[in-house]
């Protein structure tokens, strides 16, 4: 394995299937690096049963990848991860959950902490894909240290039956956040929770919400900002209604501790325009084709 | 003596529970170069869209033919397919979606001549999205650009010229020119001014007041002459009357 550009870490429901690190680039199970790394007690409040523990102490010139599968039926997962990146290094990691098949009934539970030391730039792209009938919880949280800066998008298209998403941002001096939600609800019950704190001076935060209600979907979103010093925030949230069956509920909520702070939000639900379904069938696509357009343009971010 | 394209008979329509169209009869021959010309409100638009299909208008009565079939209840994907296609007066914006996604999207010819078309009218329009801050030239050339790439058989130009500088207005028929014209694609040019008839020169002229074709001459000049001496109005009481 010599020469190989990766790091990585593969779960299938409980068992590791493929780990890697590289010289600079410690990866690990949680809970062997709860045993081997006395520090990480701090941050993984109890020894975890399962999860990855990914440390970067040097700069790379490649992505963090990693995968957790569930794949047997009514299997049920539940994870600690951590990440902890070193002052200074810019790196991009591609996170992916999912189920291998449609039908599984399984549960998926992930809870997170991301450390960002001073000066750290993180690209966090992070893909979910559910079956119609899984369960799925997740809290992650992102310390930022100073200076440091954080581009957080979660993608979810396949959406399982049921959904909570935690997302907690602490933000330190001169540090900034973007968060985007990307999801798309069917036959689903989604609760979305993200908070921003923006505890140090010229801190900033954004959060963009992109949430589409098809078929049988309750999509609970409730997205805050807290500015505690003189920092910048931002929440854009936006829902788009597809079938009448569907229900949207978006709370923004900003408060401010600062005076000097500034904070604002804007918040939408709508549904697809007629004018640009008929524009668009007029040029020759079908009622869905249109719909599909339109929709991937809303999710666009 | 050439075919039929279109043929539309004694066409009613309403839109908002209010009759617009008032039993309007038009045919279109293949090749052939129309335009109709009318007051604001006189239902030039309303035309355009019912022909394309627009469910937000109610046809009352009269029927729509092209090629000989009946396309009256067709949905407006199947009269593009069909050949029909109309640039919009006030296109709406897609957010999101880049201008290249759609050519790709709806362009029989797979994109390329389209993108070319694109390249050479307005090369900085297709990495921005549909419409969302287009000048209102910009947005009159993308309307053009579509056109082409549905490779249409007639194609209904709702105020291609307004918001044109005359640069602009050169250009744009130049392309109508050669991407339509030359290829005997049937044109519709629905407008307000002149300007643009002197550089495409329609076979008949229509003028259309209050939901009614009153007027159906071969002379653009002597119409243009006749609406700017006496009005739309007094266009009722003018001897070139259609019968």
């Amino acid at each position: 394995m010599k020469n190989v550009k990766s790091a990585n870490y593969w779960q299938v429901d409980h068992e590791v299937r493929n780990i890697f690190g590289v010289k600079g680039i410690t990866v690990l199970p949680s809970p062997r690096a709860w045993e081997k790394f006395g520090w990480t007690r701090k941050w993984f409040e109890k020894k975890p049963k399962e999860g990855y523990f990914i440390w970067v102490k040097k700069q790379v010139d490649f992505p963090l990848a990693t995968c957790i599968t569930i794949a047997t039926p009514k299997i049920s997962q539940n994870l600690n991860n951590l990440l902890v990146i070193e002052k200074g290094i810019k790196a991009k990691a591609i996170v992916t959950c999912n189920a291998a098949e449609n039908k599984l009934c399984g549960k998926h539970r992930a809870k997170g902490k991301l450390i960002l030391k001073d000066n750290v730039s993180l690209e966090y792209n992070h893909f979910h894909k559910w079956g119609e009938k899984d369960f799925v919880s997740l809290d992650y949280e992102f310390i930022l240290g100073k200076n440091s800066q954080l581009l957080y998008t979660y993608q979810n298209l396949f959406p399982p039956e049921n959904l909570q998403l935690k997302t907690t941002i602490y933000s330190n001096e001169n540090s900034s956040s973007k968060l985007n939600f990307i999801i798309n609800g069917l036959n689903s019950n989604i609760k979305i929770q993200d908070i921003i704190f923006l505890k140090e001076k010229s801190a900033q935060g954004i959060a963009r919400l992109r949430l589409v209600g098809r078929e049988n979907s309750r999509i609970e979103a409730i997205s805050k900002i807290f500015a505690l010093a003189p920092s910048k925030g931002h929440l854009d949230c936006r829902g788009l209604l597809l079938d009448r069956t569907a229900k949207i509920s978006l709370i923004p909520e900003i408060v401010c501790q600062n005076k000097d702070a500034q904070i604002t939000h804007e918040a939408s639900i709508g549904k697809i325009s007629e004018e640009e379904l008929t524009y668009l069938r007029m040029r020759g696509l079908s009622e869905e084709e249109a719909i599909d357009l339109i929709v991937s343009g809303f999710l666009n971010i | 003596m050439r075919e039929i394209l279109l043929k539309i008979d004694k066409l009613k329509v309403k839109g908002s529970g209010k009759e617009i169209l008032k039993g309007v009869n038009l045919q279109i021959k293949r090749g052939e170069i129309q335009t109709l010309l009318g007051p604001n409100a006189s239902g030039k638009s309303t035309l355009a869209q019912v022909i394309l299909g627009n469910p937000k208008y109610k046809i009352t009565q009269g029927r729509i033919f092209f090629e000989g079939k009946e396309i009256t209840k067709f949905f407006p994907e199947k009269r593009a397919k069909l050949g029909i296609a109309m640039t919009w007066q006030s296109p709406p914006a897609i957010k999101g979606v880049k201008f290249s996604q759609l050519l790709a999207r709806i362009s029989t010819f797979g994109g390329s001549t389209s993108r070319e078309v694109a390249k050479g009218v307005e090369p900085n329009l297709l990495e921005r999205e549909i419409n969302v801050d287009f000048s209102g030239g910009e947005k009159k050339m993308s309307e053009l650009v579509q056109v082409i790439a549905l490779n249409p058989k007639l194609v209904i130009f709702d105020e291609i010229d307004s918001g044109l500088d005359i640069k602009r207005l050169e250009k744009a028929a130049k392309i109508i020119k050669k991407e339509l014209v030359d290829k005997k694609v049937s044109i519709l040019l629905i407008t307000h001014s002149g300007a643009i008839l002197n550089f495409l020169k329609p076979d008949i002229t229509n003028v259309m007041v209050q939901g009614r074709i009153i007027c159906r001459e071969k002379d653009y000049k002597k119409v243009l002459k006749i609406i700017k001496k006496y009005g739309y109005e007094k266009c009722k009481k003018c001897k070139l009357l259609a019968g």
